[in-house]
């Protein structure tokens, strides 16, 4: 399945707009964004801090909702979600990439891989277990599935992230500067993690600050001032 | 299921041990207050029941003079009577010494009962504690134990006892028993002792009975019941067998006469009880909110991997849950063994015997349902407000709150001059954490405010016990045994060194026709001159006595706490050895702790009694007013008044008689003091609790401080200025509200004991905790202070 060839987008952002009123004066994050991501995309965001790269993810996420506009991801109009639906629909459809790894401290390794499909309660408890093993082994951490967080690097505890956001094999992942706290090394390796999933055909939304990454993910959107200013497409993969 | 969630929760448990231990804590010193307080009062009140109860406690008592075995058994033959049991009763004195002196001098007064056959005792029964010979033989005597409370008394001593007549005789100490119907020693300084009927002829006293203890068949009867029937007896079989009736009891049915002080004992611990248990449920919501505020980040990343706020919301109850469960397994036995304790100590001071020291089932009931409940419900609203967090919101957390700067506290200390810098950190810090802040002061204020006015309720009981004894002028006092002629008597008195003036008093006992035509026969008739410079009545009604009034009476409140319908102006009718005769009263002054008592001038009582000029009382006044210098004078008033001929019952002075009202009020200062150390106690631990999470919340503030610079006794004072700031708020806060608290308990006190109290704030008591809290705060600082300034850099950035 190609981009080309499915009718509709997996994902499709429609005139969505966000507006912080925290402050004094309210502050609008995202102006009318319009956006169609199709599965199996590799979708990287690059723009300066403070442009509007995170409040876009989160609407995708559902993490944050729109000020007014619409986000449908696979079908579900998530800005008509409420919470609970959320967080259910969350579990099952997207994973979730922070730049801060954000692994629950007090859990190993494995366990916090097997978290998400406790939650969400898909997969039988009894094949939970073997599940995460073997998305330890795709991030090459299998030999540390019994480790606490404390106890790994940070490229460590980001292919753990990794494999946490593919507990519930969702179709989607986003991930908000992956590589931003890794070095350049680290964050090479993570890549090529996130280039194997979408040739497994997982759809795939980055924001990097790295401009040799954006220049190697399939579609690169430039975003400034809450908007979407342009847009590059690799025809073909760099290095393939 | 048992999954990662679980995992998580069990781990977070044993990761964090202080913060683990520091929730415990909180919880825990509410179910242990629960248990003690609740447990204590469940054993006291049940097994004074019990131990009162199995005693059977007499309907009716009649003191008489001269009473045949034959009219008691008359009397049982009544239908409403179910028992009737004799026994003679004699005040005599005694002394421990080897060589006895002259005279009776310094010796003790005991109340000495004889009684015709022990096993056959079935009203007002004594209990066989520990005696080498049951029942006492001729020449023993068996103790009630109350005695070993104020001296010390073992079996084999030797006593010599002195009868009414002079005789004297010795006894031998057999045993001890236990009357829970006989007042304790420590209230009153007179013993209680049980010798057989024989050891009577020792003393050249008569075998015959005087006192008759009555259980009515019925079971239940108001006291007005009671009253009629006990005047029928004495008018029907004790007047035909010409028994002349002395003086005549009716307790209220069931109840024992530590009633009253029993029930404002029991309603202090009932309000500790539910004190602490607000202060407990403050402080669970004081550490679940800073539990939510740390975990604010974790829920988010839940959140984020799919977590739905109901799984969350479970977790953390399922925390709090937890929680409980360890409180109550630390809380329950502690409160336990403590609840026994303070039951044991109770049961001493009120001198009753404990059987069975299980606290009440429900207790337990109470302590599991408060360990978890009360922790779940309280942690309701913070666990709700932690997992609302959106989670954008929550991810965002950082542990370093940025909302300073905005409330007016906050720019009014932002803009303090001058301060140390490390000072107006503190202060800053503590006002930072808003909610905390209150959930602290709150707790903190609270048991400091009880702190106060239960100080201030003790001040209160000291200035009612000197209030009663500067009722009193008199420095010594004699009761005599029979009445004697007032003229002998006064010129006695005038004879004993130092004395400055002398008055005698004409009493007897008396009785009341009430409207409803039953009769109230336990009153007491003075008659003293109205000019009397040896009281100084307190009129709550009308006035006092005026010279010459043939028939003025004045009662005092303990007959009209009875007595509802008198009031000043009413004509009252007394019954005084057998004459009736009509009473205009014309006022009503406070009680005494003498019970009910009605006076009248000497000379109208003196006619009304025909006295002929008898008199039953002397009191002096000296010109010295040690209590060595009292005693002896009342000892040289004694001595006088034997040689005269006349026998003296018993000597009072000023001094020992306001130690002897001032122990009774112990007893309640002594529970007033524990109350307000377990409350203290509370207030400790959530003070401990919050700096602690404070110190944890701080711990990237203060890596980033050490990192600037900053050394182990810049940190350390930091937060130990911020206890000391909370403290000081909270005593101030306290101390307001402290003032109608203690109004309040005063009040309620008064109600329970039906004894107004005069009422006394206790400045010092203000002081001194301002002190106590300022000590508690410093110490309650200095584990987390001490742990805040070993915080390294490394560690404050890597904390999670
Ligand atoms: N919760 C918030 N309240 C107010 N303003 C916010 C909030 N989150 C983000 N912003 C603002 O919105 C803008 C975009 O933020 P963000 O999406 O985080 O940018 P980026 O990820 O591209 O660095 C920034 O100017 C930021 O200050
Ligand atoms: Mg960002």
């Amino acid at each position: 399945m190609t981009p080309e060839d499915a009718p509709l987008p997996l994902i499709a952002l429609d005139a969505v707009v966000k507006t912080y009123d925290t402050g004094e004066v309210p502050f609008t994050a995202l102006r009318e964004v319009n956006l169609h991501v199709h599965t199996g995309e590799f979708v990287g965001l690059i723009g300066k801090s403070g442009s509007g790269k995170t409040t876009l993810v989160n609407m995708i996420t559902g993490i944050d909702r729109p000020t007014s506009g619409a986000v449908v991801v696979d079908g579900t109009p998530i800005h008509e979600l409420s919470e609970n639906e959320l967080a259910l629909w969350r579990g099952r459809t997207i994973g979730v990439v922070f730049q801060f790894f954000q692994l629950l401290p007090t859990l190993t390794t494995i366990e916090n891989v097997m978290l998400p499909m406790d939650f969400a309660n898909v997969i039988p408890s009894g094949e939970r277990f073997d599940r995460a093993m073997h998305l330890l082994e795709q991030v090459e951490m299998a030999d540390q599935a019994h480790k606490l967080p404390s106890a790994l690097s940070g490229g460590q505890q980001q292919r753990v992230a990794i494999a946490r956001a593919l507990a519930n094999d969702p179709p989607v992942i986003a991930a908000d500067e992956p590589t931003g706290n890794l070095d350049s090394k680290t964050a090479e390796a993570v890549f090529t993690l996130f280039e194997e999933l979408v040739e497994r055909h997982k759809t795939i939304i980055m924001v990097t600050h790295d401009n040799d990454l954006a220049g190697r993910v399939r579609r690169a959107l430039h975003v400034s001032d809450g908007e979407i200013v342009e847009e590059r497409i690799h025809r073909a993969r760099v290095g393939a | 299921m048992f999954d990662r969630r679980w995992t998580k929760l069990i781990r977070d448990l044993t990761t964090h041990r202080l913060r683990t231990t520091l929730v415990v804590l909180s919880i825990a010193v509410g179910i242990f207050a629960v248990g003690v307080v609740m447990g204590g009062r469940g054993i006291l009140v049940r097994e004074f029941d019990e131990d009162f109860t199995t005693s059977t406690p007499a309907s009716a008592q009649f003191m008489t003079e001269g009473l045949d075995a034959a009219v008691v058994r008359d009397v049982e033959r009544r239908p409403d009577v179910r028992y009737a049991d004799g026994r003679r009763r004699v005040a005599v004195r005694f002394t421990a010494e080897e060589s006895p002196s002259e005279g009776t001098v310094g010796w003790p007064t005991m109340r000495l009962w004889a009684i015709p056959d022990f096993a056959a005792i079935r009203v007002q029964k004594i209990g066989r504690q520990s005696a080498a010979s049951w029942p006492p033989g001729p020449g023993e005597i068996v103790l009630e134990s109350g005695a070993l409370q104020v001296e010390d008394f073992a079996i084999g001593d030797m006593i010599t006892v002195e009868g009414p007549s002079g005789t004297r005789a010795p006894m031998r100490v057999v045993g001890f028993a236990h009357d829970i119907n006989a007042y304790p020693a420590k209230f009153t300084s007179a013993i209680t002792g049980f010798v057989s009927m024989e050891s009577m002829d020792a003393l050249d006293e008569p075998r015959d009975l005087n006192s008759m203890a009555v259980l009515f068949s019925k079971r239940d009867y108001t006291r007005g019941e009671a009253s009629r029937m006990a005047a029928d007896i004495r008018d029907t079989e004790l007047a035909s067998a010409g028994v002349r009736v002395v003086r005549t009891e009716v307790p209220e049915p069931g109840s024992h006469f530590f009633g009253d002080i029993f029930k404002a004992v029991s309603l202090l611990l009932l309000a500790l009880g539910v004190l602490s248990l607000g202060l407990s449920a403050f402080l669970v919501v004081t550490t679940v909110s800073a539990i939510m505020a740390q975990q604010a980040r974790q829920v988010g990343i839940m959140k984020a991997v799919g977590a739905r706020t109901g799984q969350v919301t479970g977790m953390y109850l399922g925390l709090v849950v937890a929680y409980g469960l360890l409180a109550v397994a630390v809380a329950l036995p502690a409160g336990l063994l403590a609840g026994r304790a303070f039951a044991e100590y109770g049961a001493s001071v009120l001198n009753f015997r404990i059987v069975d020291y299980t606290p009440p089932l429900w207790v337990f009931v109470l302590e599991v349902g408060v360990g978890v409940l009360i922790p779940v419900a309280a942690a309701m609203v913070p666990i709700a407000l932690g997992t609302k967090t959106p989670v954008a919101h929550a991810l965002a957390a950082t542990g370093i709150s940025s909302s300073f700067g905005k409330g007016l506290i906050d720019r009014a200390l932002g803009t303090l001059r001058g301060l140390p810098r490390p000072v107006a950190l503190s202060l800053r810090n503590t006002f930072l954490r808003k909610g905390r802040l209150l959930l602290t002061l709150t707790t903190l204020a609270l048991a400091s405010a009880v702190v106060m006015s239960v100080l201030s309720a003790r001040a209160s009981m000291l200035k009612t016990v000197d209030d009663m004894s500067s009722w009193w002028r008199y420095d010594a006092q004699a009761i005599l045994a029979q009445p004697a002629p007032a003229s002998l008597v006064e010129r006695e008195a005038e004879s004993v060194d130092g004395v400055t003036a002398v008055e005698t008093w004409v009493e007897s006992q008396a009785s009341l026709s009430r409207p409803d035509g039953t009769e109230n026969e336990s009153l007491f008739a003075i008659g003293l001159p109205p000019k009397t410079g040896f009281i100084t009545p307190s009129v709550v009604a009308g006035r006092w006595l005026r010279e010459g009034e043939a028939d003025a009476v004045v009662v005092n409140t303990d007959i009209t706490k009875e007595e509802k319908w008198i009031e000043p102006g009413d004509t009252i009718r007394l019954d005084i050895r057998g004459t009736e005769k009509e009473w205009k009263v014309v006022g009503i002054v406070t009680g005494q702790l003498m019970g009910p008592v009605a006076y009248m001038p000497s000379e109208a009582l003196d006619s009304a009694m025909a006295a002929e000029g008898a008199v039953g009382r002397v009191l002096v006044q000296t010109s010295e007013h040690t209590a060595e210098a009292q005693r002896r004078a009342a000892d040289q008033l004694d001595r006088k008044l034997d040689g005269a001929g006349v026998v003296v019952a018993d000597t009072l002075t000023q001094t020992k008689q306001a130690e002897d009202i001032a122990g009774q009020f112990g007893i309640l200062v002594v529970f007033l003091v524990i109350m307000a150390s377990l409350l203290a106690l509370v207030g400790v631990i959530g003070l401990i609790g919050t700096m602690s999470i404070n110190v944890l919340e701080s711990v990237r503030e203060i890596g980033v401080m050490r990192a600037t610079g900053a050394g182990h006794a810049a940190i350390f004072s930091i937060f130990i200025t911020e206890g000391v700031v909370v403290a000081l708020m909270a005593w101030a806060i306290g101390a307001v509200v402290s003032w109608p608290l203690s109004v309040f308990l005063v009040n309620a006190l008064g109600v329970a004991m039906s004894l107004p109290l005069s009422y006394a704030f206790s400045y010092v008591g203000v002081l001194a905790w301002l002190a106590g809290v300022v000590l508690i705060a410093v110490l309650a600082s200095i584990v987390p202070a001490w742990n805040a300034s070993r915080v390294s850099v490394r560690d404050a950035i890597a904390y999670e």
